[in-house]
């Protein structure tokens, strides 16, 4: 019979499975119970099912950083991470709320007055000084203001259990297809487990998605609007999901070569000759889609693509320049902004973030360094950011330093216990911290997508959940509420 | 002065091409300077022109031919009529460009760009260029405005469009867009906003024509605008010099030239004040303004791609009249080699994939 270990002792986290007395909580009192009878063994056997099932299907991703551009079997962990369908119903209306109001963020940017800098809501300059505000973007207007159709919003909860905002990604966010994936994987690997718990589905996101692209179609392209999905090529580390996500929502995967702009129309070259494309949900960067306007040396846009947009011929999905709304320098203005739009209170509060431009915050950061987190405004993926208290002093006087030189381009933040989750390690499940990503579509209005990609920091005590730096990664359950039943899958 | 302007772009390529895009800015802006009386832009072969306006408030035409073409003719007539200058800034104490405000205000123009980098070496320049100039924004930015001449060598296609400041002031010779990126690089190592303005000069033979040997050296756009795409880059990029043509004596008021560039830099109290770096300092109503940006990557007279493997060759030329008196056009091109087409290896478009972040 496997342990399941509540936590260490001194843990200060909160455990989603267990109570600071070790006992376990009712909402994983069943699938405790079901993992408690099964050993090391079994465990490793259903482990290694979920393995092949990934390498079977090919389901890989890239470690950037790592000189030899290793691709791995996509990790994932076999023990689930369950939400309670109240605490979902709160989450889901804090994602809405939230990804409501950067959307009319980014339309007041791009297409708006800038109202919420006129107002001091957000200092001008800190817009105007983002490497994601593109300037080309400035006057395309969006059907339903859907700037951001596809938000991939990462969540944490602290050592009080409340979920907190760590990041939002706007732009081209990923990991859709392994929630998809992994329940599929989770299915193959314990086909009874369903029979404890009703769990939402997850298998009808291709339709949601599909369904907001259409809606943010422009005026005049018919009831069928023609969608196809730009991908940057199959050296991209989410080749993956891009083919997944065109073969789930019935669209073209193309390339860029495989449009062409004719008098600010784009079409798809097909053998039956050009026909006209309305939606491009592209998976490449901002800079590369067209190389008359943006990078003129990409190989990877259509060559008038912006002048097609301008002209209100295509939609282009995520819309260009919202990196200025998840730059980590706009992040701590989120909540003000969500008040200020919609007057209401946030739902979810952010992660404790302090902004370097502002010399008292900075002062009262320098403090106590050794107790925050300091990241790099311009980063993501978990690379270059520091965590105080294993940091050497030496590390924390160049952190300074680098904060003192451009503080623009720092936010220190309060350190989360991330809360943590029996995962496997070593044939122990043993206490893993974790994060939480949903999914929030915005066509005619904004929609969650139940569950989302719970990460895993695989490395006993680590905080770094992402997977490019070896983090796993969980099913993850939004139970039914009581008295409904669903399928699994 | 009401002045016409026609700016005529002409692309020949070696073969035939295809699917050419092109984003345009050459109509003159309309401020309280300048008005614009009439604005006309046509190609051949026809296609229809999207016009819009960007971020910097510059006016775009955008046109592509998709269809096989063994040229294309872009053709922008536009009269304006210019307002002499005013008066400049009064005298106003550096201390005020340490403002917290001032400096929020102007936070595009302050900071690196694309074309706008500097280090130790403009750092130095800059302050041997104010050395003398007394406690005011004004006088410093005429000084910088008034050395980059003395450091630059004004010489027809001496660089392209990728050099760095430093290698500007190492090699001493620009034409026009470097000495007003030089200019602009100064005024903001020193905390003084500043940006990069495109437009025409109507020149007649008495400025500052210091014109280079024509020694059939290759232009100044050669290998410009970095690796070529499906099809190639064309862009004038590094062309846009004021390189007066010797206008010929039947036609003492028409003049043709490239496109110009000068700047503006941002003075507390005053507000944006024009100078010509490349003539040394004063902008008059024989200036007209395009429209301006951080450097020239934001105001570009043209930019685009076609497909197809040919060669291509840029002609561009600006004819500049004043109709009130009699006018000759001089129609002579400034001929340019355009850069040579170059496929992407598959090592770059690897690279790029690989390159797109997926959140």
């Amino acid at each position: 019979m496997a342990e399941l270990q509540r936590s260490d002792a001194d843990q200060l986290a909160y455990d989603e499975a267990f109570d600071r007395d070790g006992n376990v909580r009712p909402l994983y009192a069943a699938i405790v119970e079901r993992f408690s009878n099964f050993d090391a063994a079994e465990l490793r056997r259903r482990e290694g099912i979920i393995e092949e099932e990934f390498r079977r299907q090919g389901i890989t991703f890239t470690v950037y950083g790592d000189s030899q551009g290793t691709e791995r079997t996509w990790p994932m962990d076999l023990f689930p991470r369950l939400i309670a369908a109240t605490e979902w119903q709160e989450i889901e209306r804090g994602l809405s709320q939230r990804v409501t109001a950067l959307n009319r963020f980014l339309a007041d940017i791009y297409t708006g007055e800038g109202a919420a800098m006129a107002d001091g809501v957000v200092p001008a300059w800190l817009v105007q000084s983002s490497d994601g505000f593109e300037r080309n973007a400035f006057g395309v207007s969006v059907p339903h203001d859907a700037h951001c159709v596809i938000a991939g919003i990462d969540l944490v909860r602290d050592a009080e259990g409340q979920y907190r905002v760590l990041e939002d990604n706007l732009r081209n966010p990923s990991g859709i297809s392994y929630v998809i994936e992994n329940r599929a994987a989770m299915t193959r690997a314990f086909p009874r487990v369903w029979e404890d718990h009703t769990v939402e589905p997850v298998g009808q996101y291709g339709r949601m998605l599909r369904t907001a692209l259409e809606s943010v179609a422009p005026t005049g392209a018919g009831d069928k609007p023609l969608i196809v999905i730009l991908t940057p090529g199959i050296y991209n580390s989410a080749y993956f999901e891009h083919a997944f996500l065109a073969r789930e929502m019935g669209v073209e995967l193309v390339e860029g070569p495989d449009l062409v702009v004719d008098e600010h129309v784009v079409y798809l070259r097909t053998i039956e000759g050009l026909v006209p494309v309305d939606v491009i949900y592209r998976r490449i960067d901002d800079t590369f889609l067209d190389p008359v306007s943006f990078r003129p040396d990409s190989t990877l846009g259509v060559p008038g693509l912006l002048g097609a947009m301008r002209a209100g011929t295509v939609t282009v999905c995520n819309a260009v320049g919202n990196g200025v709304a998840d730059d980590k320098a706009i992040h701590p203005y989120v909540t003000d902004l969500i008040r200020y739009y919609l007057g209401e209170e946030p739902i979810l509060p952010n992660v404790e973030t302090y902004v370097m431009w502002e010399p008292d915050q900075r002062e009262a950061a320098f403090e106590r360094l050794d107790e925050l987190v300091i990241k790099p405004v311009g980063e993501s993926g978990g690379y270059g950011i520091v965590i105080g208290r294993n940091a050497t002093d030496e590390e924390l006087a160049n952190a300074r330093a680098e904060i003192e030189a451009d503080p623009r381009n720092w936010v220190v933040q309060e350190v989360v216990e991330l809360s943590t989750l029996a995962s496997m390690c070593d044939d122990v499940l043993e206490p893993r911290h974790l994060d939480l990503r949903p999914f929030v579509i915005t066509g005619e209005r904004t929609q969650v997508f139940p569950g989302g990609l719970t990460r895993v920091a695989m490395r006993k005590g680590s905080l770094i959940v992402n997977s490019s730096q070896g983090g796993g990664s969980k099913d993850t359950w939004v139970l039914a509420p009581q008295g409904e039943t669903q399928a699994a899958t | 002065m009401r002045l016409d302007i026609a700016y005529r772009l002409h692309f020949t390529y070696a073969e035939r091409v295809s699917e050419s895009q092109n984003e345009i800015r050459v109509r003159p802006r309309d401020d309280l300077r300048q008005q614009v009386l009439s604005y006309r832009l046509t190609t051949t072969p026809a296609t229809r022109v999207l016009q819009t306006r960007d971020y910097f408030g510059t006016t775009v035409d955008h046109l592509g031919i998709r269809g096989p073409h063994d040229d294309l003719l872009v053709v922008a007539e536009a009269s304006v009529e210019t307002s002499p200058t005013g008066s400049g800034p009064a005298p106003v104490g550096c201390e005020r460009l340490g403002d917290q405000q001032f400096i929020n205000q102007h936070v595009e123009y302050l900071v690196p760009s694309q074309h706008v980098h500097w280090g130790a070496l403009v750092d130095e320049v800059a302050s041997w260029a104010v050395r003398g100039a007394a406690d005011d924004v004004s006088e410093r930015v005429l000084a910088v405005a008034q050395a980059v001449p003395t450091v630059l060598t004004y010489e027809r296609g001496s660089t392209s469009i990728g050099v760095t400041l430093e290698e500007l002031i190492d090699g001493g010779r620009g034409v026009c867009q470097d000495f007003a990126h030089l200019a602009v690089g100064m005024l903001r190592c020193i905390g003084i906003p500043a940006r990069y303005v495109s437009g025409y000069l109507f020149a007649l033979d008495e400025t500052r024509l210091d014109e280079g040997p024509d020694d059939g050296r290759p232009a100044a756009g050669e290998g410009a605008s970095g690796a070529g795409v499906d099809g190639n880059s064309h862009g004038i990029v590094g062309e846009d010099v004021f390189a007066p043509e010797r206008p010929p004596a039947a036609s003492p008021t028409a003049i043709s030239v490239q496109t110009h560039a000068w700047i503006e830099a941002a003075v507390p109290g005053y507000g944006w004040h024009a100078l010509d770096p490349t003539n040394g300092g004063s902008v008059s109503e024989r200036h007209v303004v395009i429209g301006y940006g951080r450097d020239y990557n934001d105001v570009p007279p043209v930019r685009g791609v076609f497909n197809g493997s040919a060669d291509a060759k840029v002609d561009a030329e600006v004819i500049i009249a004043q109709p009130t008196a009699p006018v000759s056009m001089v129609t002579e091109p400034i001929r340019r080699q355009a850069r040579v087409a170059v496929s992407p290896s598959t090592d770059v478009a690897a690279q790029q994939q690989a390159a797109q972040q997926q959140q």
